[in-house]
């Protein structure tokens, strides 16, 4: 039951920035335009660090094989691509020995 | 259209983050059907998973989709609209959208909504795809699909980090709610991190002409 709320209130909140633009007369000041801006940046970079290190004690691995993903979506800017990279990589450093 | 491409991947990956973080395949649909925002979809799956309350995960939406009403103000000066059309304009609204509608010169509703509706349909099928792909993981724990999380976040993160302002507002996001995350639970480091890190950025940048 609680997802359906959380949804209903994920839907409330995105629909009401997305509405209230598009009718309501407004300006925004330069500092908060720059804030929105910001803010992807900032939530994404909050989501990895958090979840990178794992708890079956694979911390190293996965910080190497997420540093090449990072590279490869640096050059390719394709998530996809990235997103494979990471996880082959983590696969093979996981059956190297010790 | 070059467009759907870069939704496909992305509808994949949420869907298969959102079945690993414990959703079902109507939740993870609903969230593309209802909510229809990428970005604030794979968030709330990684919050979903991380434990995070439903508080958090809408504030964190919020955070995310605020922005939205930048570009309704734009479009609704570019584009003719009755206010039925924006009703219906504002649901379908993404950043994609956005700037398929920006970049051409045909700025009629007819054409926003088409842009639109593609999108949609498309982040529909990639997510029903990606959600089915998602439930026929076998053991999902032990080939480490969890490490998909950080992986897709930092992914999608890379390519916003243009200036060196966009580098420092990461590191530091990154190393606060590493560092919150051992003592509060849940979606708090996100968002603190998430709402501190944009403010840093804003008051690094007062100085800079606006992009």
């Amino acid at each position: 039951m609680s997802f359906w709320f959380t949804c209903g209130g994920m839907l409330a909140v995105t629909f009401g920035s997305r509405l209230s633009g598009l009718t309501l007369r407004m300006r925004l000041p330069a500092f908060w335009l720059r804030f929105l801006h910001f803010v992807p940046i900032a939530v994404f970079a909050a989501l990895v660090t958090p979840s990178l290190q794992g708890s079956r004690g694979e911390g190293g691995i996965r910080v190497a094989a997420a540093v090449l993903s990072g590279v490869v979506a640096w050059r390719t800017k394709q998530l996809a691509l990235a997103i494979a990279a990471g996880m082959v990589a983590f696969w093979l450093l996981r059956l190297l020995p010790g | 259209m070059p467009l759907w491409l870069g939704v496909v991947p992305f509808g994949l990956a949420y869907a298969v983050i959102a079945r690993d973080a414990g959703l079902s395949l109507i939740e993870t649909q609903a969230l593309s059907l209802l909510v229809f925002a990428g970005s604030a979809q794979v968030s709330a799956v990684g919050l979903f998973a991380r434990g995070a309350g439903g508080l958090e995960v809408v504030l964190t939406t919020f955070l995310l989709n605020v922005r939205h009403v930048l570009y309704g103000m734009s479009l609704a000066r570019r584009v003719p609209m009755t206010p039925r059309e924006r009703v219906v304009g504002a649901y379908f609204l993404t950043d994609e959208a956005y700037g398929v509608s920006i970049a051409r010169d045909a700025h009629t509703f007819p054409f926003v909504l088409g842009a639109e509706l593609s999108l949609f349909i498309t982040w529909n099928l990639a997510t029903l795809a990606g959600a089915l792909l998602g439930g026929v993981i076998p053991d999902p724990e032990k080939i480490g699909v969890d490490f998909v999380f950080p992986i897709a976040f930092l992914a999608l993160l890379v390519p916003l980090l243009r200036r060196r302002a966009d580098v420092v507002v990461a590191v530091v996001a990154g190393l606060v709610a590493w560092l919150l995350s051992k003592w509060l639970p849940g979606g708090l480091p996100v968002l603190g991190a998430g709402a501190g890190g944009a403010l840093l950025g804003a008051v690094l940048t007062r100085k800079e002409p606006a992009e």
